[in-house]
């Protein structure tokens, strides 16, 4: 039985994770994610999960992949300066193929910034802050549904390409209640099975994922952050193994990217497209929707990284894209990147939404 | 039981001559393959292991065993009729 | 021996130098740990970076190798998510006091059920030799060339005013002490914390006038006070010598724990 309620978002992505059957959570907290914490307190232990409160935002993403490594779906919930401590375990996660999701709740930066307000300013930070040449998978969410929705899909791709899933949330989304719609169950993407007695980061498939050897299963398994050959024992001064390495860690999320796009295109035939992601794609469907004109277009994403470059290329008589964003245009930047016509950034930083006003003046002035 | 070093994972520090309280080893002076001057066992019968630990039935002693930093050191069943040199020490 | 087939072998030998104390520490720890009928597929031996921690790769368990300072921080996840699990952890004096010093302190707070096994060389090995948090007064290393002048932790103390269930300090010459501590500390629910003094002949002793391993192995044995007979010595108010560290078994009680074996 799906059931309706109404939620605020914080609350729809610890539901999220309680359905994708998430069984720990570890983590500190902090203004605007805190709600999660606090809902998974109430919820974990009473399901049989761990719930910790860990002594920072390091020790939080450290204790879910100790966590993940038992075979457990593991999650934190954060905001920009917690994100920003966090920056050198999510490399670890990645070296490792730890599968685990991390909620960042984004709020006005840098530094402690506007811990109330909402923004989008970590979206180039998940992507590249992490020391070395990594590739990660982040999400968008744009409403209370898709809280609830893309938490569960974050689980799964994390478990399916063994990689860090940040669900790329903001304050606007986190704090905002609104109808819901509560499936009963949801879909479950488990790793992938381990052949025993295999060295442990083996590759025999072209998606280059290895199975997963949990712990506990008398593998004995060795998970090293040191470059590691595929038995996983530590091996950092060969030259090649390292470009192997990293390429395959880069290459299996890299190689995917069409496959895992989600976005919606409205009116792809228009002249003029609005790109967006997170919050401000709510004032974009409300100036959709005052305008009705088929020549604005809308290209909503949901995988912000790895970028859905194709969704793009559907806009084949596009003279323009416009990007309102709440940063100073950080994907902006990926996305002229791509394309061959001007595109036109709206950064608005403050915490408040941009208004249809301000997307329309915009529509209007002279190309 | 005999007392063996592994030559291989011997890197000469020279830790069993200090801490042996038997003083069976004794400072190496021949290097290696490997460039290691490996420690010489100093008439080892006098070890309490090599001598009683099939009567007892279980580990004696044993600290070079645990001190040895590179796992070097461990006894091995003497071949039967294997031939022993006797000391007599008055 | 009993404990070797807990190492693995095709790894040995290990990156540790000649006369590094290290390797005594992880025997005395496999010794301790082969008489707790553990299985090997339920015990996780979890590490941050530093010589000390490159341990686990050398024994055949799962193992974790993390990052810098955080090896408690992963291993509260792996004990939390899985109870059943048997926690060790290898760290160092700069791992774990310093740049790991808030995980530590709160890992003892919560008295969460694991044991800590610190290699204190009382530098920065891997890194060449920088001071610690643990290098006595007056001690040269390359980042404090006049000595160092700073006031070092006492890392059981620390661990004992925490809140830790069980502390003791020990010397890479007491092995057989040692061994008899990490099995107390395996044996006592919540958190166990021993300290081991260990000689750094490349970093440490080569600086400090231990250009012997043997000499600087003499002079842990030499300067260190069983606890006993340091509290004898406070009881008749006789004069505790400064220059010497207490070893022995500091503390042991019986307070709630966190992640205790169902």
């Amino acid at each position: 039985m799906t059931r309706i309620e109404f939620w605020q978002g914080n609350i729809a992505c610890a539901e999220g994770a309680l359905a994708a059957g998430c069984t720990f959570f570890g983590g500190y907290p902090i203004t605007p994610s805190t709600e999660v914490a606090e809902h998974m307190a109430a919820k974990l232990p009473k399901r049989g999960g761990a719930f910790i409160q860990m002594e920072d935002e390091i020790a939080g993403i450290a204790s879910i992949i100790g966590a993940s490594w038992t075979g457990a779906r593991a999650m934190t919930a954060t905001s920009g300066p917690g994100f920003s401590l966090m920056m050198e375990n999510i490399g670890f996660a990645i070296m490792t193929e730890t599968p685990c999701v991390v909620v960042n709740v984004q709020r006005g930066g840098p530094s402690t910034g506007q811990p109330t307000m909402s923004a989008q300013g970590d979206m180039l930070q998940v992507r590249f802050g992490s020391h070395g040449d990594i590739a990660i998978i982040a999400l968008c969410p744009a409403t209370v549904q898709e809280m609830f929705e893309l938490t569960v899909k974050a689980f799964n791709l994390a478990d399916k390409y063994r990689v860090p899933v940040f669900l790329m949330a903001d304050e606007t989304i986190g704090h905002m209640r609104e109808k819901i719609i509560v499936p009963d169950t949801v879909e479950r993407v488990e790793r992938k099975p381990f052949v025993a007695g295999t060295p442990a980061f083996r590759v025999t498939d072209p998606d280059n994922i290895p199975g997963f050897p949990a712990f506990g299963t008398g593998q004995h398994v060795h998970v090293t952050g040191l470059t590691h050959d595929e038995r996983g024992y530590p091996c950092a001064t060969n030259p090649n193994l390292h470009m192997a390495l990293v390429k395959r860690l880069v290459d299996k999320i890299e190689n995917a990217r069409d496959e895992m796009a989600d976005y919606d295109v409205i009116n792809p035939d228009a002249g003029q497209v609005f790109v967006a992601y997170g919050a401000p794609v709510r004032t974009v469907m409300q100036v959709m929707h005052d305008k009705k004109d088929t020549n604005i277009g809308f290209l909503r994403i949901r995988t912000v990284w790895p970028f859905p470059e194709k969704a793009l290329a559907e806009f084949k008589n596009a003279k323009r894209f416009i990007i309102p964003e709440m940063n100073l245009g950080q994907i902006s930047r990926e996305i002229e990147r791509h394309v061959c016509v001007p595109v036109r950034s709206i950064p608005k930083l403050g915490g408040e939404l941009h208004t249809p006003e301000e997307l329309v003046a915009v529509l209007e002035e002279k190309a | 039981m005999k007392l063996v070093i592994d030559e291989i994972r011997c890197k000469g520090c020279n830790l069993c001559t200090k801490v042996c309280p038997y003083k069976i080893f004794r400072e190496g002076k021949k290097l290696n393959r490997r460039g290691i001057a490996v420690p010489e066992l100093d008439r080892p019968e006098r070890c309490t292991n090599c001598r009683l630990r099939n009567l007892y039935g279980r580990q004696l002693c044993g600290v070079c065993q645990l001190t040895c930093p590179d796992q070097a050191i461990h006894w091995i069943d003497e071949e039967p009729y294997e031939p022993h040199k006797v000391a007599i020490e008055y | 021996m009993s404990y070797d087939d807990w190492f693995r072998k095709d790894r040995l030998p290990h990156i540790f130098c000649a006369g590094c104390g290290n390797g005594t520490i992880i025997n005395c720890t496999l010794a301790a740990i082969d008489q707790m009928n553990w299985k090997k597929e339920e015990t996780i031996f979890v590490s941050g970076i530093g010589c000390s921690s490159r341990a686990p790769g050398y024994i055949l368990t799962d193992s974790l190798h993390t990052t810098h300072g955080r090896a408690i921080a992963f291993a509260t996840g792996v004990k939390m998510a899985k109870p059943d699990f048997n926690v060790v952890v290898f760290t160092g004096d700069g791992d774990m006091a310093a740049i790991g010093g808030n995980h530590f302190i709160h890992a003892c707070r919560r008295n969460i059920d694991m044991t800590v096994v610190c290699m204190n060389n009382q530098i920065y090995g891997m890194t060449g030799g920088q001071g610690s948090p643990t290098t006595p007064k007056g001690c040269l290393s390359s980042t404090t060339p006049y000595g160092c002048a700073e006031t070092p932790f006492d890392l059981c103390e620390l661990a004992t005013a925490a809140g830790a269930n069980f502390v003791a300090r020990w010397t890479s010459y007491h092995v057989k002490e040692l061994e008899k501590s990490v099995k107390a500390g395996l044996e006592t629910p919540g958190f166990s914390f021993i300290e081991v003094l260990t000689q750094c002949p490349t970093a440490f002793g080569r600086r400090n006038k231990f250009r012997q391993v043997i000499d600087h192995v003499e002079f842990l044995k030499s300067h260190s006070l069983l606890k006993a007979k340091r509290d004898r010595l406070v009881e008749k108010h006789e004069h505790v010598p400064e220059d010497m560290f207490v070893v022995g078994e500091l503390t042991r009680r019986n307070r709630p724990a966190l992640g205790v074996k169902p």
